[in-house]
């Protein structure tokens, strides 16, 4: 995908555009707001990466001035400033999601992803569905392979999640903030257990592993057998 | 000793002030007094003029003279043909013809019969004009004012001296007692700040205004001198706890560097790396909470938060883990509880306080998650029946990078319930330690107006 970077740390920029390059992403980079705006408002972008405190204009307000032109590019906002409740300032200034740093940089990969696809995706669909394994969103009912797996409030909610995006690596912030909606850090990882509990339910009498572990980064729900 | 001697000059002014205006207007309540005499007396000797004739008011003028040796008036009757016809006055003073009314004029101490002893001067004086066109003039002589308003004005110069070698006096006297402790607690506020903090405000015993104010300063003194020692102490637990797992990482990147090694043996070694980077991170996050929460200067989300249903959620989320590891959670939480504050600290608080409990029971333990409506509040309660707490270790858990497992044998940074109790004072809640025999049964109690601090 194509993404903008405006980010005035020159090193950090580095690593990210190194890293995101090698990860097949066009990446360009704006050292200052002002360069970033104008970058922002006259190309296309997949996904824009907006670092909060910048030289010349700050990363809210440029922010906010592509949202008022009705520029709707999804936007990560990264920011140094750790505040539990920054991050409710930069997402309610426009911003789509929020990364305090430092961060893993497989973190940011993950969210860029989420966010660019959650653009793409169709809103009415009625079903989600996964190789052999369905989720009716109307009936709230799991299948697979056209048998019924009984799965509770929150697991369905995680189920959820997971078969939107499917496919894709999703961390374990990830998975509190949006499935749970805790934007905190716990010092065991709860998720673990949840998903081990979720795998069980919906792999254990079938062949085909679906939910793959990706150690130290997160999550992939995937039909193929290798996660990576 | 600045403060008296400039107190005693004002005072001085303000006296000086005062008496000035009591001179002035005694001196003129005298001029009136005197204009009052002389029209009381003018008007009864017309009227004895009229009734009695020109025979009885010559002698009542004389008669008069006879009993007025001091304070005198002096009197003068002239006939319609100008001539004398009675009076001690020589002459009528020459710019003089104003009728019935009291005018201060020029007389010249000549003018008087008597030998010399009358001054030049103003007098106060009043002609009328008798039916048979005579005219009589009475003057006051100026002597009796001066002599009273000389008297007031010694009297004043009297009170004035005493009064402002009184307030002098006073002024030592503060300088001496009171201000000279002010200037205690003044040295007392110099060593300190030159660093001396140990240095404190002497007290008097007198129990007065002096030694309150001198025990709110050593108070508070105490307090940031506490505050102090607590900084430097967590300054130098930080120092001590981030230097080990900083130098253990560098360690081993270092002797990874020393020899070739194959491709997968580098790759392992930097996923240690970046996992003891992470907790690193960690710990400094954790740190920047607890200090941002303790600033008391929260700028965040604010405003009333479902307990009820974020107990459940975080619940849930541990009786997962907890059933992994074969321990039990029970969730006993009323419906409907809420609390005014932050929802993601008041849910960090929480998940420090049950991973905790799911860390530190046993085995086949149980651990619980209580909430309930009180009168004045709600109360959290998290049980465990791990080891619990040493009552005597009780005070200490609080403090950032305090671990009861001196070893550090159990991973944990020391910093949760730092957080808990930040987090805690923020809502204004009150935490609390009990023995659950055996375990430890933490209480989180938040009083009903939660208001941000």
């Amino acid at each position: 995908m194509r993404i903008l970077l405006v980010e005035d740390d020159k090193q950090a920029a580095a690593y990210l555009v190194k890293g995101l390059t090698e990860c097949g992403h066009n990446v360009t980079h704006a050292a200052d707001g002002e360069i970033g705006l104008d970058l922002a408002l006259s190309e296309n972008y997949d996904v824009l990466v907006v670092d909060r405190m910048l030289p010349t204009r700050d990363g809210l307000s440029l922010i906010r001035m592509l949202r008022v032109d009705g520029n709707h590019t999804p936007i990560l906002v990264l920011s140094a400033l750790g505040e539990v409740d920054d991050r409710v300032e930069g997402l309610r200034a426009g911003g789509d999601d929020y990364l305090v740093k430092p961060y893993a940089f497989a973190e940011l990969l993950a969210r860029l992803d989420a966010l660019v696809r959650r653009r793409a995706e169709t809103p009415a669909v009625t079903h989600l569905k996964l190789a052999d394994l369905e989720l009716n969103l109307v009936s709230r009912k799991v299948t697979r392979a056209g048998c019924v797996i009984r799965l509770q409030p929150m697991e369905l909610r995680l189920l959820e999640y997971l078969l939107r995006h499917a496919g894709q690596i999703v961390t374990r912030t990830m998975l509190l903030e949006q499935v749970w909606d805790f934007h905190f850090d716990p010092q065991t990882n709860v998720v673990d257990t949840q998903i081990s509990r979720l795998r069980a339910k919906i792999e254990k009498d079938f062949d085909k592993p679906l939910l793959h572990t990706l150690r130290g980064i997160g999550y992939k729900l995937d039909a193929g057998t290798d996660a990576r | 000793m600045r403060i008296a001697m400039r107190y005693a000059g004002f005072y001085a002014v303000l006296m000086t002030l005062g008496l000035g205006i009591l001179f002035w207007a005694s001196s003129g309540y005298v001029d009136e007094q005197i204009s009052t005499g002389l029209k009381q007396r003018m008007t009864e000797l017309l009227r004895i003029d009229g009734k009695k004739g020109r025979e009885s008011l010559i002698h009542a003028l004389n008669a008069q003279q006879a009993i007025d040796v001091k304070y005198r008036r002096y009197f003068l009757l002239l006939g319609p043909d100008n001539r004398k016809l009675a009076g001690d006055l020589k002459d009528w003073p020459p710019d003089f013809n104003s009728v019935g009314q009291v005018t201060n004029v020029w007389i010249d101490g000549r003018l008087v019969s008597d030998q010399g002893d009358e001054a030049d001067g103003y007098w106060p004086m009043i002609a009328e004009t008798l039916t048979d066109g005579s005219r009589l003039l009475l003057a006051q002589s100026l002597e009796q004012a001066e002599e009273l308003q000389e008297v007031i004005l010694y009297t004043i110069i009297l009170i004035l001296l005493v009064s402002v070698g009184l307030a002098l006096t006073m002024g030592w006297f503060i300088g001496q007692t009171l201000l000279a402790r002010i200037d205690n607690i003044n040295t007392t506020a110099q060593a300190i700040t030159s660093g001396n903090f140990s240095r404190r405000v002497p007290l008097t015993g007198r129990h007065d205004e002096f030694d309150e104010l001198a025990e709110h300063l050593n108070r508070m003194l105490m307090r940031i001198e506490q505050l102090l020692t607590g900084m430097r102490q967590v300054t130098d637990n930080i120092a001590h706890d981030l230097r080990k797992p900083l130098s253990r990482l560098r360690n081993r990147l270092e002797i990874t560097l020393l020899e070739r090694r194959d491709p997968t043996e580098y790759r392992q070694v930097m996923t240690e790396t970046i996992e003891d980077a992470d907790d690193l991170i960690r710990t400094f996050n954790a740190l920047l909470e607890i200090a941002q929460t303790e600033a008391g200067s929260f700028r965040g989300e604010w405003k009333p938060v479902d307990l009820s249903a974020l107990l459940e959620g975080l619940g849930e989320l541990y009786r997962e883990l907890a059933e992994s590891q074969g321990k039990q959670l029970i969730i006993q939480v009323q419906q409907g509880l809420s609390v005014t504050g932050n929802r993601h600290l008041l849910a960090q608080a929480i998940s420090n306080l049950l991973d905790n409990a799911v860390k530190y029971t046993r085995a086949d333990g149980q651990i619980s998650l209580q909430a309930e409506r009180l009168s004045e509040g709600v109360v959290v309660y998290i049980s465990d029946n791990g080891p619990g707490i040493p009552a005597e270790k009780s005070a200490l858990v609080w403090e950032r990078f305090f671990r009861l497992d001196a070893a550090r044998s159990t991973p944990g940074s020391g910093l949760g319930l730092s957080l808990v109790k930040a987090v805690a004072e923020l809502h204004g809640a009150s935490v609390s330690l009990q023995d659950n025999c055996p375990g430890l049964r933490v209480g989180l109690r938040f009083l009903k107006a939660v208001d941000k601090a």
